[in-house]
């Protein structure tokens, strides 16, 4: 039996590493374009939802392509009261701010509500849970601070190039936005 | 072959059974049947004996009361508060100008002031003059002016103390403080409630509840009450927006605690006079109650939530009830009940709960309440945080943010809240306050934007705008005193002129 030692010269050696480097580079530029033109198909552009132009109408959970929808509530905490009493999470005229099933707005209980300290509560999506149907938003806009705000999760998003939920939009929220910066956020932060 | 004999017995069954042979394959039917209804039988039981070991329902949970992690019983205040135990003094010296605003909306609770002096007709591009600004903790309380003095409520943060804080009229410099250490977390505001003043003697409500009399020139100390330790009462969430009101000598408040609904205190001593009984399961709102006169019978109204109630003021009967109503519960009350001249109630609130016109109507000794209409906030007037100004027989306010297309607009309407214009799209405010001066509508949007307009049934006609404060969420009510208007926005007070001549006003702002 050969030993490796035995057959193989300097240059031999040095080719081969030259040859499995360039081997391993075409490897990974392959992998990395098939990627980037898997999530994008190819375009620097995905779709957002402009939280100042959302009606609330209820269609992201509906007209999506996907089920559940790609569009999600997030979280503005910085805008946040962290009030004991929510709008986004409590059903409108609650007189015992708990979090007993009937008294929360969100149809799938997405909405978690976690006590910190008297007199706050954090206020946390579940966005395995969420199906973008705005209820929550819509209560804390009329109630609280609006840090609750509807967003196209990317992570899911299929980004169409004929979005079906932009074609319903009664308040023309969607649009383009770059792949690099893909959210649009209240408060800053999210 | 084997393998086909089955198939010819079932074949040959099928036969029977559509033949209806009632022989040797009568009996093969009959055992085919009770096969087949065996193996029904089975896989039934196997799908519920499935179901029953794997319940679809297993990866739900319940949602019940309690799972925020909470403990169930809502911590009080720790230590007993020791009121009126803090004061300071301060080097302002009360001002000689004329004017006076005793209380939240004014002497007659209608936020409709009569001005002393002309006011300006424009402010020009610099607005009208700020004479001063004070600096004040986070919160929405708003001014009570008597005698050249500004009373306010504020919390300390670094204290930790509720203060009533007298400033002078003139200059804003502080003549003293009055307070008491208690702890109060930031939530959209601390403080949030017009102190009262009326002789010699100013009453303050700090954020949970604790109630000070105070001699209204030395801040001296006269008697304190604490409405959660001695009533029961649950502060409201954001805390207490109840201002106190004075009628003579006696202060009246609503602590709607255990028993009482509403209780009369002595200004002098702070002894209590006369209660109300709760009359239901009732919690304190962040309303005011609100002096009316109804049948010829002076009485006080306040809207708690969960119910709406009418207390005799009248030397012979003061305390008693004499009707109530539980068809207006919003969970979240801010504006006070506006008491229309015909004995009409109009009640709203924010956050969905829209607007209810009431009658209440008095045979013999006897009060009926009826309701006259209940509307949306889309469908009429509504306000979700001030208290909408009854003028000229027409009701106004700023919409609020479900309003729908008229949102944040300032509006007109009838008694019955039929909304006759708007500001305009072009033209919103938000959740500030509103009042009328003289000839004037004064509208202050979140940002400490002031708005003075024509005061009139006709159309919403603007006269000027000028942003008086940098700061946000300038909610706290107005004070006018003579032609100097107060307002405030979260951290800071400012006193406006609005007198006819700001020169004058400006040099005043020179002066020690």
């Amino acid at each position: 039996m050969k030993t490796l030692n035995q057959n193989l010269t300097r240059r031999e050696f040095l080719r081969g590493i030259g040859r499995y480097s360039l081997l391993g580079l075409l490897g990974w530029l392959g992998l990395t374009l098939g990627r980037g033109l898997r999530r994008g198909k190819g375009t620097e552009y995905v779709w957002q939802i402009d939280p100042e132009k959302c009606t609330q109408c209820g269609r992201c959970a509906t007209a999506c392509v996907l089920s559940p929808s790609a569009v999600k509530c997030v979280h503005a905490y910085v805008v946040c009261g962290y009030c004991n009493l929510c709008g986004g999470y409590h059903q409108p005229n609650t007189k015992t701010p708990d979090t007993a099933a009937e008294n929360q707005l969100c149809p799938t209980a997405a909405l978690r509500r976690r006590f910190i300290e008297e007199p706050y509560y954090q206020y946390d999506v579940d966005e395995a849970l969420c199906i973008g149907c705005a209820k929550c938003v819509k209560g804390c806009g009329s109630f609280g601070n609006g840090s609750l705000f509807l967003q196209v999760r990317h992570d899911r998003c299929a980004n169409c190039n004929e979005c079906a939920i932009a074609a319903q939009c009664p308040g023309e929220a969607f649009a383009r936005v770059r792949r690099s910066r893909p959210y649009r956020l209240r408060g800053g932060v999210a | 072959m084997n393998s086909g004999g089955w198939e010819k017995k079932v074949s040959d069954i099928l036969a029977a059974m559509v033949d209806g042979d009632n022989g040797a394959d009568g009996k093969r039917r009959d055992l085919a049947v009770g096969l087949s209804a065996g193996l029904l039988a089975v896989i039934g039981a196997g799908i519920l004996l499935f179901a029953y070991l794997r319940p679809p329902a297993l990866t739900f949970s319940e949602s019940l009361p309690g799972m925020d992690g909470r403990s169930p019983t809502a911590p009080g205040i720790e230590k007993t508060v020791r009121l009126g135990d803090l004061f300071e003094k301060g080097d302002g010296a009360p001002s000689l100008l004329p004017g006076t605003w005793p209380r939240f909306r004014g002497a007659d609770f209608s936020n409709i002031a009569p001005v002393s002096a002309p006011l300006a007709e424009s402010w020009g591009t610099q607005g009208p003059p700020v004479l001063w600004t004070v600096n004040l903790g986070e919160g929405h309380a708003g001014a009570a002016v008597a005698n050249g003095r500004v009373y306010v409520m504020d919390y300390d943060e670094q204290r930790r103390a509720d203060l009533l804080r007298c400033f002078s009229l003139d200059d804003g410099k502080e003549i003293w403080r009055r307070g008491y250490t208690v702890p109060v977390k930031r939530n959209h505001g601390m403080s949030r409630t017009v102190p009262a003043v009326s002789g010699k003697v100013v009453v303050s409500m700090g954020p949970r509840c604790h109630v000070m009399g105070v001699a209204a020139d030395t801040g001296d100390f006269l008697w304190g009450r604490d409405l959660e330790r001695e009533m029961g009462t649950r502060t409201p969430d954001w805390y207490t927006g109840q201002c106190p009101l004075i009628d003579g000598d006696v202060a009246v408040l609503a602590p709607c605690g255990t028993n009482v609904l509403m209780m009369g205190i002595n200004c002098a001593d702070g002894k209590t006079v006369w209660t109300t009984p709760l009359p239901g399961k009732w919690l304190m709102s962040h309303t005011s109650i609100a002096p009316a006169t109804i049948g010829g019978k002076r009485m006080y109204i306040y809207a708690a939530i969960n119910g709406l109630a009418g207390v005799s003021a009248e030397p012979e009967d003061r305390g008693a009830l004499l009707w109530q109503t539980e068809v207006w519960k919003p969970a979240v009350i801010v504006p006070s009940p506006v008491v229309l001249p015909d004995g009409r109630i109009f009640l709203t609130a924010g956050y969905g709960a829209g607007s209810l016109v009431l009658k209440v109507t008095r045979e013999a000794d006897r009060f009926t309440v009826r309701e006259v209409k209940t509307f949306g906030p889309r469908d009429g007037l509504a306000s979700e945080q001030q208290t909408p100004v009854f003028f000229q027989g027409c009701l106004f306010a700023v919409l609020p943010k479900d309003a729908g297309p008229n949102r944040n607009q300032f509006a007109c309407a009838d008694p019955e809240g039929n909304i006759l214009w708007t500001s305009g799209k072009e033209t919103r405010f938000g959740m500030g306050p509103l009042m009328v001066a003289g000839d004037r509508f004064l509208i202050l949007d979140d940002q400490a934007v002031l708005t003075m307009a024509r005061a009139t049934s006709d159309g919403f006609q603007p006269m000027a705008r000028a942003r008086i404060l940098d700061g946000q969420d300038a909610w706290a009510p107005f004070a006018l005193a003579g032609t100097r208007l107060l307002l405030r926005d979260s951290r800071r007070m400012a006193c406006v002129e609005l007198g006819v001549s700001p020169s004058a006003a400006r040099n005043m702002r020179a002066l020690p």
